[in-house]
């Protein structure tokens, strides 16, 4: 039985390809391993963020003050370069662009990104960052090679001019990083609790273990 | 079928209680989760979070209404005669020197305040939790002839100095209470913390 | 007085007004259960595990969640990351649903093998069978409330099927949406649907499913009626009491069910896509259809039904009988006690027939949860209509292969098994 049990679960856990279909548009998304733990990246994340895409992106779903705490921002110093609006710390990331401006000047509503890493994968998003391209047909100049046609212009552009090839791709790293995180942030605290969960339900069944064993004795 | 007696009853006795104590352990760890959920979530403490207030406009006479928690908090200013009343005739009141702990350490004095003449109270009265009305003016009232300025609820009639403190023989038991408040600047005010120490 | 002696005082004052310990011993520590049982006697426990698990993570949920179509998604979101502990709850709720159904069809398999449903335990099986059919539509309405993407579309789907039903359809998906649209009015019913009324069945379903068990007594692996050899209290000799042979074999399953559960809900909450889908992450958009809309995993079997019946037939769409194939799949399980003629129970001693046919369904079983889960293209469609065969040939043959096969005769004890 056990092993009808393992067999199903691997079974269905090497069907990833039909429950998720991550393929990256017009090409296969380049490998990213996405690290939450990295603080520092998620800080260099969170600010690029703030800067180039918190313009038109809300984190709808996320607050200030979870950001600050998971990130070990103080929350003052956060207060003071992070939030750029009179919102509290702990209010919701919402943005003052409205639906109507933003399809006037961008011809699309650009969408709240608190959960695109996790709808697309860290892998898309970091694949997406790094394939803007010069498309003279397209209305900013610009079009990219995983959202073909894609309303968004290449906003990172100054900065991919200025840093090199492997300073920019750090770049959109940490800004990835951060999406993961900000998709979901419970995670590392779930994994480090299930642990502890794991740990004490094996000593559980151990013991549970002996004592069927113990009573067993009694039917021979 | 007529199950054997056990052969060895210690170990049987030490295995299941060691299981059973694992067990019980076991529910109340998975209690946790569901009892701290009940705790007041983050939105719960975003709605209730400290309330800055831009005090520099405050007029003398003039009650400023901020609402902190979803209760009105009253801020107003208290002249320095006033001030001196308060600590001159304490005769009518039932708990002059704010003995109940209806206020922080900070806001125990004669003007039940931080900073001399800011005042900062509930505006809940403790009797049954209606708003009470501002009389700051020291002029005769209906409800009283010798009225020194204060306030008076409505619902039942209870009265209060300008410092919030109860009358004796009204139906409020005791003192309007002081939230925590700090001033970050001379001209805002913090309510609902103490400030950093 | 000592403890012992209140206790005892205690209990008979209960006693003469409540049958209390005549209904705890005779149903719960002096049940006799047979002597043989195995792991395949274990799913019963964790089942209902599962339902009480599934009922208070729920009861929390509905706490901080809002059933309407512009704050579900928000408000789970808010459960997710503002609530304390907000995502366990969630993530217990969402794998607890998974869980309930791999649990459910290894109990049935149980039942098929050791011919659990012959009489007299019809009813048993019947109410088993209801049992599954509320747990179909439960996981249904609870998949819908998130209002993601996925919920959206697989309410549109599933509703659209029953327009398929030919003169009343239309009308009949208008009244189950109450709207001319998937839409919040449907959203709310469905969440009455999945909070108050399909648990309610569900528990009286699970206790009428019990009593018919306890009236009867526990079938075996060997399919021996123990009650034809009683000792000199009436109790059936090859049988032991629940208490403590079967609670300590139950406690020692549930670790190890707990370890494979707060495995996943700890380190794969999301189940690789299986236990939410991505597409779920995104909020419902009636504008736009996901590129795959798939059901949860353990629908994938008949939906792969579904899409194999492609074909028209006596004036009857493809997509109606395609809906009736999907339903008679789910029926026939109902009539399994009539369709068996064996003289024997247990898949042990039936013939080859037996055998074959049960391990036709099982790879059809297998076969087709994976065809509904992916796109469909011409040979995968094929396929799906081979193993749809194969599927209910396991039922609709029975009644000729189990009179024709040659079975071994059943030992009368179980010692001699």
């Amino acid at each position: 039985m056990k092993l009808l049990v393992f067999l199903a679960f691997a079974f269905f856990s090497g069907l990833s390809i039909s429950a998720g279909d991550y393929k990256c548009g017009s090409i296969e998304c380049y490998e990213f391993s996405p690290d939450t733990k990295d603080k520092e990246s998620l800080q260099r994340g969170l600010s690029a963020y703030m800067n180039y895409c918190y313009g038109c992106h809300s984190l709808k779903y996320s607050r200030y003050k979870r950001v600050a705490e998971d990130l070990s921002i103080p929350l003052d110093i956060y207060e003071q370069n992070l939030i750029f609006d009179d919102s509290k710390i702990g209010d919701l990331m919402h943005i003052s662009l409205k639906e109507s401006k933003a399809i006037e000047l961008l011809g699309a509503k650009p969408p709240d990104l608190t959960l695109e890493a996790r709808l697309r994968s860290p892998e898309w998003v970091y694949t997406y960052l790094d394939t803007f391209y010069e498309d003279s047909s397209r209305p900013y100049g610009v079009n990219n090679k995983v959202y073909v046609n894609v309303s968004m212009p290449h906003v990172l552009e100054d900065i991919q001019s200025e840093l090199s090839e492997e300073e920019y791709d750090r770049y959109i790293a940490d800004i990835t990083n951060f999406l993961t995180y900000v998709s979901d942030p419970s995670a590392e605290t779930r994994k480090q609790l299930g642990i502890y969960v794991i740990l004490f339900l094996l000593i559980f069944t151990a013991f549970a273990y002996l004592v069927y064993r113990e009573f067993k004795k009694d039917l021979k | 079928m007529q199950p054997k007696s056990p052969p060895n009853p210690i170990r049987r006795q030490l295995l299941t209680s060691i299981t059973s104590l694992l067990g019980f352990v076991g529910v109340i760890f998975a209690a946790i989760p569901f009892l701290s959920a009940f705790k007041p979530s983050a939105r719960a403490e975003a709605a209730g979070a400290p309330v800055k207030v831009n005090i520099s406009k405050l007029s003398p006479g003039e009650l400023m209404t901020v609402e902190w928690r979803g209760m009105p908090v009253f801020v107003y200013k208290v002249s320095s005669e006033a001030q001196n009343a308060l600590s001159a005739d304490k005769s009518k009141l039932a708990d002059p020197n704010s003995d109940q702990q209806q206020q922080p350490e900070y806001a125990q004095n004669d003007t039940r305040s931080r900073k001399k003449g800011i005042a900062v109270v509930k505006g809940v009265c403790t009797h049954l939790g209606c708003a009470p009305k501002f009389y700051p003016e020291a002029t005769s009232q209906d409800f009283d002839p010798n009225w020194q300025g204060g306030f008076f609820c409505p619902c039942h009639g209870s009265k209060f100095d300008l410092a919030g403190r109860v009358y004796a023989n009204v139906p409020a038991p005791t003192n309007l209470e002081v939230p925590p408040h700090y001033f970050e600047t001379d001209s805002t005010l913090v309510i609902g913390s103490d400030g950093a120490s | 007085m000592t403890t012992d002696t209140r206790t005892k005082r205690f209990l008979s004052w209960i006693d003469f007004r409540f049958p209390l310990t005549e209904v705890f011993e005779r149903h719960l520590s002096k049940y006799p259960a047979p002597t043989n049982l195995n792991i395949w006697y274990l799913f019963g426990f964790l089942l209902i595990v599962v339902l009480a698990m599934q009922i208070v993570t729920g009861l929390w949920l509905m706490m901080n969640y809002t059933n309407s179509a512009e704050e579900a998604f928000s408000s789970v979101e808010y459960i997710m990351r503002d609530v304390e502990y907000g995502w366990l709850i969630r993530y217990m709720h969402a794998a607890g649903a998974s869980a309930f159904f791999a649990l459910i069809y290894l109990h049935m398999f149980r039942g098929m093998m050791y011919g659990s449903y012959q009489k007299p335990r019809e009813l048993i099986w019947l109410g088993g069978w209801f049992t599954y059919l509320i747990l179909m539509a439960e996981g249904f309405t609870g998949y819908v409330l998130p209002w993601g993407q996925m919920s959206f579309w697989a309410a549109q789907v599933i509703i659209s099927l029953f327009s398929s039903i030919p003169v009343v359809g239309e009308d009949l998906a208008t009244w189950i949406r109450g709207d001319y649209l998937v839409s919040g009015i449907t959203l709310s019913r469905l969440f009455a649907f999945h909070v108050v009324l399909l648990p309610i069945l569900l528990i009286a379903i699970v206790f009428f499913h019990i009593l018919a068990l306890h009236e009867i007594g526990s079938n075996n692996p060997d399919g021996i009626d123990v009650k034809k050899h009683l000792d000199e209290d009436g109790v059936p000799l090859d049988t032991k009491p629940f208490f403590p042979y079967d609670i300590s074999h139950d406690i020692f399953a549930l670790g190890v069910f707990l370890i494979i559960f707060c495995s996943v809900v700890f380190f794969f909450p999301t189940g690789g896509g299986y236990i939410i889908e991505y597409v779920n992450y995104e909020p419902a958009n009636p504008l736009s259809t996901p590129a795959h809309i798939v059901p949860s995993w353990y629908y994938t079997p008949f939906y792969a039904m579904l899409r194999a019946v492609d074909f028209p037939l006596f004036g009857l769409t493809a997509k109606f009988l395609g809906f009736a194939t999907m339903m008679a799949a789910v029926a026939i399980f109902a009539v399994l006690p009539w369709l068996d003629r064996s003289p024997v129970k247990s898949i042990k001693y039936k013939g080859i027939l037996s055998k074959t046919f049960l391990g036709i369904f099982v790879v059809s079983f297998f076969a087709l949860c994976y065809l509904g889960m992916v796109p469909p293209t011409e040979t995968k469609t094929l396929l799906s209509k081979i193993f749809t065969l194969g599927y209910f040939s396991y039922f609709l043959l029975m009644p000729i292969y189990t009179r024709i096969e040659k079975c071994k005769p059943v030992p009368e004890r179980v010692a001699e098994a």
